[in-house]
């Protein structure tokens, strides 16, 4: 199950916590994921790499794309992954860079499915266990900031992508999770290659999921925050080749 | 600042430095239109800034330090506004004459704001001019915060850089007239002009002089500090006579001295104005000194050409002339120094370091005592309450002859004398030194500058001198002022004759001083008038005044013959008018304001001359136009009222009209009473100064006993050096300049209890947290007094009725109990009556007032101490068996405490307190708190015993225990035995509870175990019993034969006991699992040990019911107090590699690293590989790190191809074999989990 974003600005969140709640690994996570996606667009070329000025997150020069309505898209796509965090929905968090042709080149995936699932009323309360020895938010940043770097490093050693391709922010979600369907409705249901689920009605179900090579990326295990991340290659990207 | 500002002021500028000036033929020159003055203005604006592009362009050399400033002056400042304007232009700064908004400049330059601007300017930079001087001297704008005019109030904190820090001070901006006139342009320039003209006098000395002058005065700051500090306040004190007996060269010699003072005294105003210590200030202000004196050595030179009295100009030369002079002038400076290094505690330290010093301060402990012995305020004060209280004894006495004279009916007429010593001490003390009788003379405590005159004659207040005068002063008024020392005996025989005096004259009086009363000689008039003091009869009236005035006239004459001193008599018709008819009186004379005159002499008196009319009330009057008693007629009473208050507006308003409605002899009740030191407070730590703060609260508890009275409020006042003053204030343990403090608490209860009053005081100045070393004076005074009843004879000292228990275990009452159980074996009362007490404290209710009882179990007791003790094991021990329940329950008690003095677990020999303050127990080192924590517990544990037991051990039967009585015996009977038959008895009892007597150590008895079940935590010692604790609790472990029982009732136990009782440790440890047990364990032990406990937690909550709950992924918690967490599920355990739990990469890159070296050449063992295999897949499957795996792998890779080049070992193609394996399998593992392959 994988779906893609609309857009609906929102005001940046405020600084996160140390990870003690429900809300602050979700926070953290969210802020991640930007930083993440701009990386990836960054290190990926797919805007002109003119377009993007340096910034810091996680004391780390990043990149980031100035274009309003990228930042924009960004922003709503993480902002309505929150919904699906607090509801303990999301397995992982991908994003998938397509070919102009539309067949799926890269899977970014950042898989949360260690996450604690916390009921949304608890999600103020604090962990009882001081965050299990991740009390320090810059222990945590430490490990976001090997991840990004690692990101980039991996994106920039593959090989690079054909003119023109695009991308979305896909979510897998949990077998017993319910999809997120009502009004409004940020998330659609993605193609059928890229969903999860039972293969036995179509062969296309899941074709592309886990790719032809993968390039792991980092696990980051801070305290409760437990997020492993790898890159995935998918068929389309060597059949040119 | 708003970047609004910035924006508005930057465009200001640019404006005006863009502007240039080329002739006169601008539009600004036209003439404006009849109606244009807004044209006219902004032409003359422009006009204005053609001027200074004028002077700009003419100062091109100078600095643009004032480059993007756009300054305003506002109001009267020094430099003045045209100078200050030539300042900023011509150092590239831009000047707006007129303020067309407060943006448009970037600072406001002024001296002083009106409150209403300073509201206005609040949050614009407002700059004193001497930044603009300043940053011109310096050559570089400087900051301009440093010249703030506005400050956030003078509470409120600031951050500021200091030394490289940020702290964090109150602001200490000084302000004022003389501020500005000792910083300001003009006085410097003077300076520099009269330094000009001294230069020219000694041209060669001058600068060399100064600069070692200054060196000296560092060195002496910092090399010897305490002889400087301490030696000095002796050295300052001039020997006296010298100003009276002065030089041949006198005239110049004092002018000079004169000068100097002046200059001194001005140096003292200006450290206190400025209030800093800083070198540059010091330096400064031998300067700042210098015009003074250099007149002074002008005006000399005119007279006697090159005498050395030019030379004063440096301050060296100075102190040559002059030396006590110049030392006393050190001793201020150099404190001031050492408080750059010195903490005010060790500053205090160094100064009692002088054994002199110590004596006279709170380093000496019989200091209050010496104090109050000493002090000469406090000799009057307290002499005078004497005085009082005898008096009032003795009006007491005599009133009941005088009630009925002495009241008489409202409206009639008065004859009030108020009799007054002239200036009494001095006239006493001229009468051991009559040659100066007709000489100015003054009693003082000594002659030095800051000796206090008490007391001065006639001769000398022609002079100007006047009472509570300073000497330095006075003997600037006048110079050969005879000083005569105090003469107390002297005193004290003067005043007791001249109250005799008074007494005798047989009106009703009331003492005001040693030296002064009122008398009420009303009815002694009335009666020589014969009328009853109404109508209008001349005759009686004249009758009536005339023998007033004989009676003041011999009194007189008999306090003359009596002392030898005169004194003078007022008398009128209330108090009012007997005090003023006094001034006039004096000296030595009488007066009568009749009552005809009496309207009118008021209205020409100023109304400072008004009884309590002094500086305050009459400012107050001054300012709304009042002079004169008659001005204060003109004003209604409503007026005044608002003007001075309720109380004190009637008040003038009555006094003007001379009406005074007060009493002679009328009682004023008290409403405090206090004890408060301000001198010599000097203390080295904060234990110091409460202990003294303890001693007084013992004075005050001693003066509380003598009025009679206790008090329900204590105020604690508290005088802390000023952040500003220096550390020696400038009389010699003096307090200096203080902020003072004042907090007060209501207590419960009056009391008068030292300790008590002791123990609240040390809490009011714990609060503040004033360092100890910076405390100059304390004081506690006692208000909302309640008088003590007679009736309540012995218990003066707490209003609070008690229960008593008896006299014989009664401590004194308010002292802290110390229990004494460990040490004291040879005397076993003392524990006994304290836990007797103790038990007494806390079920007061359980009344037991009779004597006899309380006397007995506390023998009974102590005798069970010994049999109780377990180290006795004595053969009797298990004869207890039988016992009565009394017995039991007391024998507990006492297994209790005996088994506290056995162990010694405290391990401490010292006796540790049973009622332990917790802030002295923060303050402990962690070591002996756990001690005390520890003891605590115990003995609360003890404690914790249910009301009916200990109230038994108050029970009729207290003895039985200590017989060990069977309980099938009445002791009642066995008591009444002969003491061989009850060992016999006892003897036949014994032989047959030994056999099981092994079994009840503690006897039980059905209403023990009530009692237990009730608690069963704290008596049972379950909760001690983990595995750690086994050993230690051995003895205590025979209880639990006895708990056992309590499972039946206990619905959790119960649950226990089901449990195997194998288990039964296992399961201890599980119910309260000791942290740090715990964290020493292993990591995954501790995971199991927890998830077991949470598991047999969960299944204890829900009784038997099967352990579903914990599948569930997040498992309810019970709710903990406070806040509620959220308890996480254990995280999975990470897949660990070999024995040793390798999990992290560096930790497997090193095993790698070890495991490839070892088997270099013989290629791995297949069971290793796969054993690396296995965790491998793991890794990828269950931890889902791939990365690690990655790492691994290419750290194995890595290694055999190190390995490989370095040379060509056997093993190369055996482990070339093996990475290939390790990679299949992994990427088999990836594939498992549905990804493509990696990349190895």
């Amino acid at each position: 199950m994988a779906s893609s974003a609309s857009a609906s600005a929102s005001a940046p969140p405020p600084p996160t916590p140390i990870l003690n709640t429900a809300l602050s690994l979700h926070r953290t996570l969210t802020d991640f994921l930007t930083v993440a996606i701009h990386t990836i667009l960054y290190t990926r070329s797919l805007y002109p790499q003119t377009t993007f000025l340096t910034s810091r997150a996680y004391n780390l020069p990043v990149h980031q794309n100035r274009h309003p309505a990228v930042c924009a898209w960004i922003n709503s796509a993480v902002t309505s992954l929150t919904p699906l965090l607090s509801s303990n929905a999301a397995k992982r968090v991908v994003i998938v860079i397509y070919s102009p042709q539309l067949e799926v080149l890269e899977r970014y995936i950042f898989d949360i499915s260690r996450f604690p699932v916390i009921s949304e009323k608890e999600k103020l309360t604090e962990f009882a266990d001081e965050t299990r020895g991740m009390s320090n938010i810059t222990d945590v940043e430490e490990q976001l900031r090997a991840t990004i770097r690692r990101l980039e490093y991996a994106g920039s050693k593959m090989a690079p992508l054909p003119e023109k391709c695009t991308y979305t922010l896909a979510v897998e979600l949990r077998d017993e999770a319910e999809p997120p369907i009502g009004h409004p409705q940020p998330w659609v249901p993605s193609e059928p290659s890229l969903q999860t689920g039972e293969k036995g009605e179509s062969e296309i179900i899941g074709r592309d999921l886990g790719g032809v090579r993968s390039t792991p990326v980092r696990l980051v295990a801070a305290g409760d925050f437990v997020l492993e991340a790898w890159i995935e290659e998918g068929k389309a990207k060597f059949d040119g080749d | 600042m708003g970047s609004r500002l910035e924006k508005n002021s930057a465009s200001v500028r640019k404006r005006i430095e863009a502007h240039t000036f080329e002739d006169e033929e601008g539009d600004e020159y036209e003439g404006s239109k009849f109606g244009g003055f807004d044209d006219y203005f902004r032409r003359k604006k422009i006009k204005l800034q053609n001027l200074d592009a004028e002077i700009r362009s003419s100062s091109l050399g100078n600095p643009k330090i004032f480059r993007g400033v756009v300054a305003h002056v506002n109001g009267y400042t020094q430099p003045s506004l045209n100078d200050l304007h030539h300042l900023i232009v011509t150092h590239g700064g831009v000047f707006m004459q007129y303020l067309d908004g407060k943006t448009t400049v970037t600072h406001i330059i002024a001296s002083n704001l009106t409150p209403r601007k300073a509201i206005e300017f609040r949050r614009y930079r407002i700059v004193k001019p001497a930044w603009i001087v300043d940053s011109v001297e310096a050559g570089k704008l400087l900051p301009w915060d440093a010249y703030r005019v506005l400050d956030e109030g003078s509470g409120q904190r600031q951050l500021a850089f200091e030394s490289g820090k940020i702290v964090s001070q109150a602001s200490t901006l000084q302000r004022g007239y003389k501020d500005q006139m000792n910083h300001s342009w003009y006085t410097s320039q003077v300076k520099s002009l009269a330094e000009g003209i001294a230069d020219d006098d000694t041209p060669p000395t001058w600068g060399t002089v100064t600069a070692t002058s200054k060196s000296t005065a560092y060195e002496g700051g910092s090399a010897e500090p305490t002889g400087m500090g301490m030696e000095s306040p002796c050295k300052a004190e001039p020997i006296p006579g010298e100003s009276l007996n002065p030089p041949g060269s006198f005239e110049v010699t004092s002018s000079l001295e004169d000068a100097l003072m002046d200059a001194a005294m001005e140096e003292d105003d200006a450290r206190y104005q400025l209030g800093k210590e800083g070198i540059s200030q010091r330096v400064e202000t031998p300067r700042e000194a210098s015009p003074v004196v250099t007149t002074a050595s002008l005006t000399g030179n005119s007279i006697i050409p090159g005498s050395p009295s030019s030379k004063p100009i440096s301050p060296l030369i100075q102190t040559e002339t002059t030396p006590h002079k110049r030392s006393s002038k050190l001793e201020d400076v150099s404190p001031s120094k050492k408080a750059r290094v010195l903490t005010a505690e060790e500053h205090n330290a160094i100064l009692l370091a002088d054994p002199n010093i110590r004596k006279s301060s709170t380093g000496n402990p019989e200091f209050l005592k010496q104090y109050y012995s000493e002090s000469r305020l406090h000799h009057l004060s307290t002499w005078k309450a004497d005085l009082k209280s005898r008096f009032q004894q003795m009006a007491a006495e005599k009133s009941a002859s005088q009630k009925q004279l002495s009241k008489p009916k409202p409206g009639s007429r008065c004859y009030i004398m108020h009799v007054d010593f002239d200036s009494f001490f001095c006239a006493v003390s001229l009468k051991s030194a009559p040659e100066y009788v007709d000489k100015p003379a003054v009693v003082a405590h000594g002659s030095g500058n800051e000796s206090e005159i008490a007391s001065c004659n006639y001769p000398a207040r022609a002079f100007g001198v006047k009472n509570g005068m300073w000497m330095k002063g006075a003997l600037k008024l006048c110079p050969n002022l005879k000083v005569l020392p105090y003469d107390f005996p002297a005193y004290e025989e003067a005043s007791e004759k001249f109250y005799e005096a008074i007494l005798d004259v047989g009106g009703i009086v009331q003492s005001v001083s040693v030296d002064e009363a009122l008398v009420d000689i009303t009815s002694l008039c009335l009666a020589a008038g014969g009328s009853a003091g109404f109508g209008l009869s001349q005759g009686s009236i004249y009758r009536e005044q005339e023998k007033a005035d004989s009676i003041a006239q011999s009194l007189r004459d008999r306090i003359k013959n009596a002392t030898g001193c005169s004194v003078s008599v007022g008398i009128g018709g209330n108090i009012l008018l007997a005090k003023v008819a006094l001034r006039k009186a004096k000296p030595a004379g009488q007066y009568h304001l009749k009552p005809e005159e009496a309207l009118d002499f008021l209205a020409e008196l100023s109304v400072k001359d008004l009884p309590g009319v002094a500086y305050s009330i009459g400012g107050k009057l001054e300012e709304i136009g009042v002079k004169f008693v008659k001005d204060v007629r003109q004003l209604t009473k409503d007026r005044l009222i608002t003007v001075l208050g309720p109380k004190t507006g009637e008040k003038i308003w009555d006094y003007s009209r001379g009406i005074d409605r007060t009493e002679v002899g009328q009682q004023v009740v008290r409403k405090s009473v206090s004890a408060e030191i301000n001198w010599g407070i000097r203390f080295t730590s904060q234990a110091e100064a409460e202990e003294f703060v303890q001693k007084l609260c013992i004075e005050l508890k001693q003066r509380l006993v003598d009025q009679r009275v206790k008090g329900r409020q204590l105020t604690m006042k508290i005088k802390k050096r000023a952040g500003d003053a220096p550390l020696d204030p400038p009389k010699h343990l003096g307090h200096g300049k203080c902020d003072t403090y004042s907090k007060s608490i209501v207590l419960g209860v009056a009391t008068n209890n030292a300790e008590k009053i002791g123990k609240e005081a040390i809490s009011i100045l714990r609060s503040y947290a004033f360092a100890a070393g910076d405390l100059r004076g304390l004081g506690v005074q006692m208000t909302k007094l309640d008088p003590i009843k007679p009736s309540s004879n012995a218990l003066a000292d707490g209003s609070q009725r008690r229960i008593n228990f008896g006299a014989p275990a009664a401590p004194p009452l308010g002292k802290e109990i110390i229990e004494d159980l460990i040490d004291d074996p040879v005397t076993p009362k003392k524990p006994k009556t304290s836990s007797i007490r103790r038990d007494e404290s806390k079920f007061e209710a359980s009344d037991d007032s009779d004597p006899t009882t309380s006397q007995k179990p506390k023998w009974v007791t102590a005798q069970h101490l010994d049999n109780g003790d377990p180290i006795h094991d004595s053969p009797q021990k298990p004869r207890a068996t039988p016992i009565h329940p009394a017995a039991a329950i007391t024998r507990s008690n006492a297994a209790d405490q005996s088994a506290k003095k056995f162990l010694n677990l405290t391990g401490t020999q010292f006796i540790i307190p049973s009622q332990i303050d917790p802030d002295v127990l923060a303050e402990l080192p962690q070591d002996i708190r756990s001690k005390l924590m520890n003891q605590a517990k115990r003995s609360s544990m003890s404690r914790g015993q249910s009301p009916a037991t200990k109230s038994r051990s108050q029970s009729p039967f207290p003895e039985a225990p200590n017989r060990q009585i069977p309980p099938d015996l009445d002791p009642e009977v066995f008591e009444s035995l002969p003491e061989e038959l009850k060992a016999e008895v006892l003897a036949s009892y014994s032989s047959n509870t030994v056999a099981h007597g092994t079994r009840n150590l503690l006897p039980q008895s059905p209403r023990k175990i009530r009692g237990l079940n009730a608690n069963p935590k704290k008596t049972t010692p379950t909760k001690k019993r983990g595995l750690l604790f086994r050993g230690r609790n051995n003895k205590q472990e025979a209880h639990s034969t006895l708990t056992q029982a309590n499972f039946v009732t206990n619905k959790k136990d119960a649950v226990e006991q089901a449990n195997d009782q194998a288990t039964d440790s296992e399961d201890y440890v599980s119910e309260t699992l000791d942290p740090e047990f715990l964290s020493a364990l292993p990591e995954d032990m501790r995971q199991e040990i927890i998830d077991e406990h949470r598991r047999k937690r969960l299944a204890k909550k829900g009784g038997l019911v099967a352990p579903a709950a914990t599948r569930k992924p997040r498992p309810s918690e019970p709710v903990l107090p406070g806040q509620r967490k959220l308890q996480l599920p254990p995280r999975e355990r990470r897949p660990t590699f070999t024995t040793q739990q390798l999990t992290t990469l560096p930790q497997l890159r090193d095993a790698l690293s070890a495991w490839h070296e070892g088997f270099a050449d013989d290629g791995p063992h297949p069971d290793d590989v796969s054993a690396l295999e296995r965790y491998l897949k793991r890794v990828v499957l269950d931890e889902l790190d791939m990365e690690k795996v990655v790492g691994v792998v290419k750290w194995l890779e890595w290694l055999i191809d190190e390995s490989n080049e370095s040379n060509e070992s056997n093993g190369s193609g055996a482990w070339a074999k093996v990475l290939r394996d390790i990679k299949e399998h992994v990427q088999s593992a990836v594939q498992e989990r549905g990804l493509g392959r990696l990349e190895l």
